[in-house]
Order: C-alpha cells, then sequence, then structure tokens
C-alpha cells in the first residue's frame, strides 16, 4: 500500500511543476537581445535572475542544495564561466531536480564536453548548420526550419504544440543523437542541411560535401536526422523500489533541453519575418510571415521546466478481489486488483489534474522475471484511474507489482511495491479429496474391522475358556 | 574369609541401600551442576549472547513462535530470507526446539516469571545437558548398573565432545537432540528388555520429539533396525523383540510424518526404507514361527528355505524398481558424502564447503574425547563378554558412531554418548575390581585359574547393585576411603578366588591411578570447554600485550551499523555463512543464509561476488541489492575471512555457470592462490578481492600494507570501485559494508559516470552512418 505521496512542490505562481526560480546566465552586455523572451518568461509566473557567467554569485549550488529550480545557459558563446559553472555541476544540478536548458555556441565551451555525457554527437567546432534551401537573401547559416514536418516523439504529445506557427529560426550548431532512449529530437534540422565551417567562403563546402560523399556519407553531419533542440529526460527514480529507492521519486526527475544556438531565443529572430513563395494560380506571391520562434522559445523552455507532459502517480492500491482494504501478503491463486491514479500538471490552471491519456500502461508482477505482465487500462467513469485484476501465480516468493513507463516527453513513472506471496496456510487446503476414497475406505475398513474382532473376540472368549476347561 | 582392609560389619543392609540411594542422588545432583556449570563459561567470559550462526536463525524463529503462537508459526512464510524467494519456514523446519523454548517461556509466563526469550534459548541447551546426564544413566545403567551409569553421566555431562555443540548461547538443534537420542535409546532397550509395548509406544514418542528436533533423527531411523536386525540374524527373535520394534516403528513412523519437513519421507525415501524392511521381516518371522509350531519340523525347513529366498528376491526387486521409478527417493548427496569423503567436494561443492562437513582429524578425537577415547574399546570389548541384546545394540551403535565420527567432524557429537557408555563401563569395571576387599581364599591354589578381573567385575555386580553404585559415586566424586569402606561393608559374603589381588596397597596403586586420570580428565574438559568451545564467534576475544581481554565487536558493529542505518527492506548480500546473523541482529532482507536449499541462489551470489563490477552490477540490480557486506580479516589476521572463503564461491558458481567463471582463473600461472601484484587479473577484477582491498593500502600510508592473513604485499594502487561505493567499514575492518550505486540519471554505465565525474575527457563521437559507403 502506498499511501499517497507528497513529495511535490506545492504549485508556485508560475506554469511550472517545479519551482518558480529561474536562473539565466547571460553576458550582462547581450541581456537586451533576449527581452521577448525574458518578458514572456515572467510573464508566465517565472522570477528570472540574470548571472553573468564570470560573476560568483549567486551560486547554482549551495551546500549541496541547488538555489534555482531551473538553469537556464544562454551565454554560448562564453569560454570561461565561474568555477561553479563546470560539466559536473550541471550534471549534479540535474541529479538535484533542477531542470536545464543549455545552448552551444560555435566555440568550443564546458557544453562541448557535457554533450557526449548526454548522447549528443557534436560536429567539430565552428561548423555551423548550413542550408542553401530555399532560396533566401539571408546567410545560409539563417535556417528557417519547418515545425509541421517534425516528427513527434510520441503519438500523444509533442512539445511544440499547434500554436507554433510557421517556421522557427535557428542559426548554430546541429547535432547528432547516440541511441539513448532518454534523449530525443524537439526540432530536427532540415534534410538539405548540413554542418560546415563557412568561414573563408562557400568553396570548402563543396570540398567538404564531397569528400564525406566519396566516404558514404561517413563523418558528415547532415540531413535530417541531425537534431537543433534535443529533450533529455533523466532516470532518477528507476530505483529497486525497496530501501532507499522507495517510492516514485518523480520529485527528483528533471528535464534538459540542448538547444544547438542561443539565437533562436533572441528578439531578433522572434521579430524576423519568414519570406515564402506561394505559388498561386499566376505566377509566385512572395509571402512574409512571422516567424515562430516566440512561441517555440517558451515551448521548449516550457518542457524544459516541466510545464507539460508532467504526470505524477497519485496513489496506488491493491485488494483481493471482493474485499476492500490492503493485506499484508497474498496466497498462490488469489485474485487481485491493483489501482493505480495518475494525475498531469496543467500549466494553464497550474493544477494537478487526472489524467486518463496513457494508452499503453502496463502492469508487470515480477519475481526476478515478470510472471504476469498485463496492461492497466484507465476506468471509464473515474478520470485518471487505471486498474487491472489478474491471478497470482502459483509461486511463493516476493513479488512485486511495477509500473515503468517511459515515453518520451512524458515523465517516467516508475513505481514498484513489494508484497509477499505466500503457499495457503495449514488449514487453507481442501480438506476432503475424493480422490482420496481408497484411503478412506481402508482406514474406515480397517477400523471397523478391529471393532468386529474386539466384539467377536470378547463374545467368543467364554467360549472359548469353557472349551479348554472341559478339555 | 580374608579381607584386604577391614570393614565394619554392624551396618544393615536397609542402611546400605538407603545411603547409596542417597549418595547416588547427591552425585547426580553434583554431576548435573557441573554439566550446566561448565557450559556456563561462555556466558561468563562475555555475555549471554546467542552463538555462531545457526543459533540466530533458530532464535528468531522462537522469537516468532513466542510472540505469535504456534500456529502462525507453523504458517510463517519469511519474505526477508532468500530474497525474493522467500522461504517457507514452516515447512522446512525442524520446529522440536523453538516448540521446546516456547513452551518452557509460557509456562514460566504462566506463573508470572517474565523470562526473557532470550536467556531461555541461551540457557536451554546446558539444561538440557543435564538431561542427557540422566538419559545416559538410565541407558547405562540397563547396560552394567547404576555405578557404571553414575560414571557415564559425568562423563557425558562434562565431556568436550558435547560440550561442543551445547554450550550456553550454542542455541542448536543438537542441544536438545542428543537427550532425545539417549532417551529413544533408552527406552528401546527397556522396550526390548521387558517386551514391554508401553516402552515401546514411549520410544516412538521420544523417537517423534527427536524427528521434530533434528535431522539426524536418521541415525536412530537406522540404529533401531540394524540392532533388530542384527538380534534377528543372531537367532534371538521372540515375542518381546517383535513387541518392541513393531510398536516403536508403527507409532514412531506415524508421528514422525506429521512433522511438516518430513512429510512422507519416511515411506518415501531410501534412508527410511532400511527400517521399513526390518519391520516386514519381522512380520514374517513371527508368522514363519507361528507356522513352525504348527507344522513338523522337516516341512519348515523347507518351506523356510523357499520363502526366505522369495521374499529375499521380491523384496529388493520391488525397492530397486521403486527406486528406478522415482517412487522412492535416491539416496541423497549428503548421504553419499557418508561413504565417499571426496563426494562432496566433486559434486556438491555447497556441502563440502561447510567446515563440520570435513573428516575428522585425528588430534581433534583425543582433544573431545581425551581418557575416553581409550577407555572405549575396553568397554565394547566388555560388552562382548556378557552380549546380551542390549549389548549388542551398544556394540552396532559404537562401530556405526566410530565409522560416522571419522567421516565428519559433527558426527562426533553422535560417537560421544557411545564413548562415555563404553568407557564407563570398562572404568566400573575396573573399579569394581579393585574396590572389592575380599581377598582369595586359598592363595596356594592356582590350578583352577580361570577367573580374571572382568569376570570379578561381573559378580560383583551381580553381588549388589547398591555397590556398584556407591563405587561408581566414589569414582564420580573422587572417591574418599570412607566411602570405599562402605562399599565394602556389603561385600561380607564375598565368594572364594583361585586367582585375585591380595593386599590393600595393590588396590590402592591402581585406584589411586584411575582416580589420577579421572581428576586429569576433568581439568583437560574444563581447559577445552573454557579455551576452545565458548568462544560466540560473533564476538572475537584476543589478549592484550599485558595479558587482559580484548574484546573485538566488529560484528555487531557492522549488524547494529545497518540496523540503524539502513531502510527497513534494504537488501543486503552478502555470503551465505552471515544470513542468518544479518537477519537475526540487522533485521535486514538477506539474499542467501545458512538454510543452503537453493544453490542456484547462493551460485548467484558466488558469481556476483567472483565476477567483474560490470557483470555483477545487472545481477545486484536484478535482486535488488542495495548493500553488500563482505568479512575481510586482513588488517588483524582473523582467518576466517572472505577471501579466505572465495574459492568456494567461486567453485559453487562455477557448477552453475561453467562457461563464465573458471576456477583455475583465480591462481596465478604458478598455481598460487595470491592477493598480491602476482594475482591474477581476474582475481583482481572480482568484486570480493575489490571489496576487500579497496583503500586498504591508504591505511598504511603509502607504506607496505600488509595482509596478516596471506602474509602478502598488497599493490599500493589499490582497486577501485565504479559501481559499488563503501558505506561503512568496522573498527578493525573486519565487516565492510557497501552500498550499491543507482543508476546514472543521465543513463551511462557508471564507469563512464564515473570517468566523467573525475574530470576525465571522453573521445568525440562521429555519427553512425546510416548507408553502407560504396567501394
Amino acid at each position: 500500500m502506498a499511501a499517497p505521496h507528497t513529495p511535490f512542490l506545492n504549485p508556485g505562481k508560475s506554469a511550472s511543476s517545479t519551482g518558480d526560480s529561474v536562473l539565466v546566465i547571460l553576458e550582462p552586455a547581450k541581456k537586451a537581445e533576449y527581452s521577448i523572451f525574458l518578458a514572456g518568461l515572467e510573464k508566465k509566473g517565472y522570477s528570472v535572475t540574470l548571472r553573468a557567467p564570470k560573476e560568483e554569485q549567486p551560486l547554482v549550488i549551495e551546500d549541496g542544495v541547488p538555489n534555482f529550480s531551473h538553469v537556464m545557459l544562454l551565454a554560448s558563446d562564453t569560454k570561461n564561466f565561474a568555477k561553479d559553472i563546470n560539466p559536473q555541476s550541471l550534471v549534479q544540478l540535474l541529479s538535484l531536480g533542477t531542470n536545464l536548458v543549455l545552448t552551444l555556441g560555435l566555440k568550443q565551451n564546458l557544453l562541448t564536453s557535457l554533450a557526449p555525457e548526454f548522447s549528443l554527437l557534436l560536429p567539430p567546432p565552428a561548423t555551423p548548420l548550413v542550408s542553401f534551401f530555399p532560396e533566401r537573401s539571408d546567410s545560409p547559416t539563417v535556417i528557417p526550419i519547418d515545425v509541421s514536418s517534425q516528427s513527434i516523439p510520441n503519438d500523444t504529445f509533442s512539445v511544440l504544440s499547434s500554436q507554433v506557427n510557421g517556421k522557427v529560426w535557428f542559426s548554430g550548431t546541429p547535432f547528432a543523437l547516440n541511441s539513448n532512449p532518454l534523449v530525443f529530437p524537439i526540432l530536427h534540422a532540415p534534410v538539405e542541411s548540413f554542418a560546415a565551417d563557412l568561414s573563408d567562403g562557400s568553396g570548402l563546402v563543396s570540398d567538404a560535401l564531397a569528400d564525406a560523399s566519396e566516404k558514404g556519407g561517413e563523418g558528415l553531419w547532415a540531413g535530417s536526422s541531425l537534431a537543433v533542440v534535443a529533450g533529455f529526460q533523466t532516470l532518477i527514480g528507476g530505483g529497486t523500489g525497496h530501501g532507499a529507492d522507495a517510492g516514485p521519486g518523480e520529485d527528483q526527475q528533471a528535464r534538459a533541453v540542448w538547444v544547438g544556438g542561443a539565437s533562436l531565443f533572441t528578439d531578433e529572430f522572434a521579430n524576423k519575418k519568414v519570406v515564402e513563395k506561394v505559388v498561386q494560380e499566376r505566377g509566385m506571391k512572395v509571402v512574409e510571415n512571422p516567424s515562430g520562434n516566440k512561441q517555440a522559445a517558451l515551448e521548449i523552455a516550457g518542457w524544459a521546466f516541466q510545464e507539460r507532459g508532467v504526470l505524477r502517480i497519485d496513489e496506488v492500491t491493491h485488494h483481493k478481489v471482493n474485499q476492500t482494504g490492503p493485506v499484508e501478503m497474498y496466497t498462490t491463486n488469489d485474485e487481485i486488483v491493483y489501482t493505480i491514479r495518475i494525475s498531469s500538471f496543467n500549466p494553464l490552471t497550474k493544477k494537478w489534474e487526472p489524467y486518463s491519456g496513457l494508452k499503453d500502461l502496463q502492469l508487470e508482477f515480477t519475481m526476478l522475471d515478470p510472471h504476469i505482465r498485463t496492461s492497466l487500462p484507465p476506468v471509464s467513469g473515474k478520470p485518471g484511474t487505471y486498474s487491472t485484476t489478474f491471478r497470482a501465480p502459483d509461486r511463493h516468493g516476493v513479488f512485486k507489482f511495477a509500473i515503468s513507463h517511459k515515453r518520451k516527453g512524458f515523465t517516467h513513472l516508475h513505481h514498484t511495491l513489494s508484497v509477499p506471496v505466500v503457499p495457503p496456510r495449514h488449514d487453507g487446503y481442501p480438506r476432503f479429496l475424493s480422490a482420496a476414497w481408497p484411503y478412506y475406505a481402508g482406514a474406515i475398513s480397517t477400523s471397523v474391522g478391529f471393532l468386529l474382532f474386539c466384539v467377536i473376540y470378547i463374545a467368543g472368549e467364554a467360549k472359548e475358556e469353557k472349551k479348554s476347561k472341559k478339555e | 574369609m580374608s579381607t584386604a582392609f577391614p570393614l565394619p560389619t554392624d551396618i544393615s543392609s536397609t542402611t546400605v541401600a538407603n545411603t547409596a540411594s542417597l549418595l547416588r542422588i547427591v552425585a547426580f545432583g553434583l554431576i548435573s551442576g557441573a554439566a550446566i556449570a561448565s557450559r556456563l563459561f561462555a556466558v561468563i567470559n562475555f555475555e549471554s549472547i546467542i552463538h555462531e550462526f545457526d543459533p540466530w536463525f533458530n532464535y528468531r524463529a522462537t522469537r516468532v513462535l513466542a510472540a505469535k503462537g504456534f500456529y502462525e508459526f507453523w504458517n510463517w512464510f519469511d519474505p526477508t530470507a532468500w530474497y525474493p524467494l522467500g522461504r517457507v519456514v514452516g515447512g522446512t523446519v525442524y520446529p522440536g526446539l523453538m516448540a521446546t523454548s516456547g513452551v518452557i517461556y509460557n509456562f514460566l509466563h504462566y506463573f508470572n516469571l517474565p523470562v526473557d526469550i532470550r536467556n531461555i534459548c541461551v540457557l536451554l541447551a546446558p539444561g538440557f545437558s543435564a538431561l542427557t546426564a540422566w538419559a545416559t544413566y538410565m541407558f547405562t545403567t540397563e547396560m552394567k548398573d547404576s555405578s557404571a551409569g553414575l560414571l557415564a553421566a559425568a562423563f557425558i555431562g562434562i565431556v568436550p565432545g558435547y560440550i561442543s555443540r551445547s554450550v550456553a548461547g550454542s542455541y542448536d538443534n543438537e542441544a536438545i537432540a542428543i537427550f532425545l537420542l539417549m532417551i529413544t535409546f533408552y527406552l528401546w532397550i527397556k522396550a526390548l528388555k521387558l517386551g514391554s509395548a508401553l516402552f515401546g509406544t514411549l520410544a516412538a514418542v521420544f523417537y517423534f520429539y527427536m524427528v521434530a528436533a533434528w535431522g539426524g533423527y536418521a541415525f536412530i531411523t537406522n540404529m533401531i533396525p540394524v540392532h533388530a536386525l542384527v538380534l534377528l540374524l543372531m537367532g534371538r527373535f521372540s515375542s518381546r523383540l517383535y513387541v518392541a520394534y513393531c510398536s516403536w516403528y508403527a507409532i514412531g513412523t506415524l508421528s514422525s510424518m506429521q512433522v511438516p519437513f518430513v512429510g512422507f519421507q519416511p515411506v518415501r525415501t531410501s534412508e527410511h526404507m532400511g527400517a521399513l524392511g526390518v519391520f516386514g521381516l519381522l512380520q514374517i518371522v513371527a508368522f514363519a514361527s507361528l507356522v513352525r509350531s504348527h507344522v513338523s519340523s522337516k516341512q519348515f525347513q523347507n518351506l523356510l528355505a523357499i520363502s526366505v529366498v522369495t521374499m529375499g528376491v521380491l523384496g529388493a526387486g520391488a525397492f530397486v524398481v521403486m527406486t528406478y521409478k522415482g517412487w522412492i527417493a535416491p539416496w541423497t548427496g549428503r548421504f553419499y558424502s557418508l561413504w565417499d569423503t571426496g563426494y562432496a567436494k566433486k559434486y556438491i561443492p555447497i556441502i563440502a564447503s561447510v567446515s563440520e562437513h570435513q573428516p575428522t582429524a585425528w588430534p581433534s578425537f583425543f582433544m573431545d574425547l581425551q581418557l575416553l577415547i581409550f577407555l572405549f574399546p575396553a568397554g565394547v570389548v566388555m560388552c562382548f563378554r556378557d552380549l546380551r541384546d542390549e549389548h549388542v545394540f551398544v556394540i552396532i551403535y559404537a562401530v556405526v558412531a566410530s565409522y560416522f565420527a571419522g567421516v565428519m567432524v559433527r558426527l562426533m557429537l553422535t560417537l560421544t554418548p557411545v564413548v562415555c557408555v563404553s568407557a564407563a563401563v570398562a572404568l566400573s569395571t575396573l573399579l569394581d575390581t579393585y574396590v572389592d576387599a575380599s581377598e582369595p581364599d586359598v592363595p596356594e591354589e592356582r590350578t583352577e585359574a580361570n577367573g580374571s578381573s572382568a569376570s570379578d567385575g561381573k559378580k560383583t555386580k551381580k553381588a549388589g547393585a547398591a555397590v556398584g553404585s556407591q563405587a561408581g559415586a566414589s569414582a564420580a566424586a573422587a572417591a574418599s576411603s570412607a566411602i570405599s569402606d562402605l562399599v565394602s561393608a556389603s561385600k561380607s559374603n564375598a565368594q572364594s578366588r583361585q586367582k585375585g589381588i591380595w593386599g590393600a596397597d595393590a588396590r590402592l596403586v591402581i585406584l589411586l591411578n584411575a582416580i589420577g586420570m579421572l581428576v586429569f580428565f576433568v581439568f583437560h574438559c574444563t581447559w577445552v570447554t573454557s579455551n576452545a568451545y565458548s568462544s560466540p564467534s560473533v564476538v572475537l576475544a584476543s589478549t592484550n600485550p599485558d595479558g587482559s581481554q580484548h574484546i573485538i565487536d566488529d560484528y555487531r558493529e557492522a549488524y547494529y551499523w545497518l540496523r540503524q542505518n539502513t531502510p527497513q527492506d534494504a537488501v543486503v548480500m552478502s555470503w551465505w555463512d552471515y544470513g542468518y546473523q544479518i537477519a537475526g541482529m540487522a533485521d535486514r532482507v538477506t539474499l542467501v543464509d545458512n538454510n543452503t536449499w537453493n544453490n542456484t541462489h547462493i551460485a548467484t551470489v558466488g558469481k556476483a561476488m567472483s565476477s567483474p563490477e560490470e557483470v555483477a552490477y545487472p545481477i545486484l540490480r536484478k535482486h535488488d541489492v542495495d548493500y553488500v557486506l563482505v568479512i575481510f580479516g586482513g588488517l588483524l589476521g582473523y582467518s576466517g575471512d572472505d577471501i579466505n572463503k572465495f574459492l568456494w564461491m567461486v567453485r559453487i558458481a562455477q557448477g552453475v555457470w561453467p562457461d563464465e567463471i573458471q576456477e583455475p582463473n583465480y591462481f596465478t600461472p604458478q598455481g598460487e592462490y595470491r592477493v598480491d601484484d602476482r594475482a591474477s587479473e581476474t582475481m583482481r577484477n572480482s568484486l570480493m578481492y575489490k571489496m576487500s582491498y579497496y583503500r586498504f593500502s591508504e591505511l598504511y600510508g603509502g607504506g607496505n600494507a600488509l595482509d596478516r592473513v596471506r602474509n602478502q604485499q598488497i599493490p599500493k594502487v589499490g582497486p577501485t570501485l565504479d559501481y559499488l561505493e563503501e558505506a561503512f567499514t568496522t573498527e578493525n575492518w573486519i565487516v565492510r559494508i557497501y552500498k550499491v550505486r543507482k543508476e546514472d540519471p543521465l543513463g551511462r554505465d557508471l564507469k563512464t559516470a564515473n570517468a566523467f565525474a573525475q574530470g576525465k575527457k571522453r573521445k568525440r563521437g562521429k555519427p553512425v552512418s546510416r548507408r553502407r559507403a560504396i567501394v
């Protein structure tokens, strides 16, 4: 029986489920470039603190406790940071439950060495994403990316909502993703794009492409398999369900978002129009659409700050069929009812609401290996409740009810609960077996025979005596 | 008639009998006192604590029994043992010991004596040793007389061979089992002598108690049938034998099947088939003798010959067929290892790894039995002189137990009672002969020199039981001359002899010598008990330079640390030796324990211990292990540590995963078992090695880190741990506890994560091409 756990921070003023305070690490000189984005954050209720990269205060971690709920690293081109900001401390922040937004620059800095830890493969330094399509007057490194053509991490959830209209301007470094199930692309690079060094003329580009094509594309950062924005959900909570690992531990789960270039958040890109040629009946028409950057920047940060796709387990109950109330242990072959209540955070109302949207939730009944794996469907009429009934295996031991729901974009749901399954009690077996009739018959006939013998023996004794006397 | 020394003649035989009876009671009281007192060394030297390993489980089970009652105990499923398999305790335990303590506990509490259950458990074994002394007295009295009985009682009371398993705190099945063994044998002899169904039934009742108390009950199950069979073969079949055996077997077998752990074994396993076979044979023989009384002897001879052959063939054939078909379980490995001492080492390393299953070393016979071991054959020979039915029993018992004691150290325990009985018979015969004051009447006539000292003894015995008991009492209580006088008083009707002992001086020499040996025996027993058998092994003792005692309490330090600092349901992995202690003292979940019922599970732990970290980690996570506990004696020179047991872990793991774990890899190319810089790669990478020597060289501050058990230098750069972190190490480093680290939040393997945390940079990667290069 898991009591409803309350390790969650109470939702505050902001749209985030984990806290309001945001630390933005940014060169003071560049503050003005991000005014739209920062204003958007404050409008959502966040309290934003700015800190220069080399400033010593405020510390991100003080006495082992993080000072902020979210940290955003917009100083992408800074080479040196203050002592307390290093790859190790950033990973420690994540493990302490602080969400991160990390923006890569073209130069090498601490994030370059941090990226491989998140299974990101960065191209060599100073090789930005280049695309010559669509034809436009801007530099080939400033690329409009179509949001609507993006693949969605799963069928129920996408980080960039439909409110992000049109295209998003991007300029910066792309990255390839290793096969780590925790990382997923939020924004892919366009199909025609590739990473190349354009610093001394466009002639080199073709060389790089030609070299790579000779090797069958090996070593070339190119195509839509690259991402420019990637989300990362940390794994804490994947414990044993025992001892120190008991409980769900969602409170420790943190998110990190890697963005290829800080410019995605700038006012410049937010205001920059996307020039598109629309094919009409009579020739082409040039249309200027507003870019989706403003909304996209807030939504990317919003996902990182755990506004959307945040789930939690409110309560787990289990009992025998036709009984209520918890039991300490089950007997083999008992029918067990398992119920779980799940909520998700609504950033608009800033409240936890029951969530019935999970279609693929599974329950495992495990002892070393799953003995039973069954789907855990939502109960109609009870929002947020998922329940199933199954028969305990004919095997005694310490079993675990295990929920492990890990979907890209969502908080991981992980919950284990141990319960012993014991053999029947000594009086729990059937008393009378029809198969044992030969034995019953044997016992009864022997008893009756013995009784008869005694009666005959005792009754016949007198006779016997007389006889012997006569003799 | 002449006597060697003056005897009072004016004492009535009633007075003699009464005094003898009083002295017997006093002597018996003293024997009980000595038996209990010498077992209390453990409590006085250390404290009132449960000893060793198995007793901790018995103690824990007893607490459950006392707290929740018998039915709950019977249905007790222990989810904290053998995690995650759990253990059905009620069905896998001999409940006799716990039930005994539970009854005593409830009895005392009924009379408002609030005795702690722990003290009952600690003092149960000494208490039962007094009962054992009584049972041995009764048994030996049946063999010879009550003087031999008192001697035997005194011997069994203080002999180290029995004390080793019954000191205060040694709360194990053997504590009550030896008493039950002796009382069952006594009742069997009594039943056989009297042909009494009552005594046969009593023997069955105690046999049931024995079955409920100790797995060694199979010894009785086979001893009594063998005795009956030998009597049959000696042509000593009688209705007494028939009544005694049948009442014992029928009731004993039926009642023994009521113990859940035994269940249907008495009719299904090979170990019990002998008893069943003899039971059947007795019916046939009884029937045959019935037939014989009705038909002529010639017919009978033929009938007998044919039927015996037929029955024998049919019986043996049925046994083979049933074994082959699986209706009768084949012999177990433990049984085979009784015949072939190398069997266990080859096929069942888990049995061979237990030190008490090793063959006995010769010195331990002397250590455990001292004087008795050379009186023992003499006593057996005495039994041959008089060869009554009960003497046959002692002879068989002596032969069988001697063999088993030679095969397995722990079976020394079953040998001890018969040694005490035989030695008492021998010594009391000696004393009877030499205390007897009568002298041969006609020293000149030496032609009919038939009588020997032994026959003298026999005659004196027949002269009166009271005399014998006097002699026994005098021996036990280091006889004074006054008692000798009393003894001799009843010997006024001594018979004439042609050969014998003249004078008091010759007697005195022998008697003083015998008494001197007994005194030495007492000193030896006391010394061995206090020095060798009274250590709880949970608490170790060493001596300071100034001679004072220094207590090493690392085990309890570690277990209490676990108890205080880890969550209630934390899973602790250790080698199985420490499972019961962790469950008992730390109250934490264990993977394997001393109830070694699942070889695979133990092999899993062995594999985790003998594999490199990255192989062990998935095993640890799969079993939800939170802490790993190892015993390390290298700092203190404590040789019973895990590195010394390590090869057994390797062997047991190899038995299940021969492809992954290979014993030779843990040796140097020269075939040495080393832990220094010449240790093999596999050895140095194994989890056990790493956990044992983690940061060990730092303790010496860069100096020479010396493992004092193996006397080897540990390399200055010690092993590193990525998947575990040190959680606790006790004062003397005997127990080291490691915490299993959780998965990395970024999904990396912990080795990489650790390297990153230490600031090591990773090699740059390249995206994998999805197309193959066109050549």
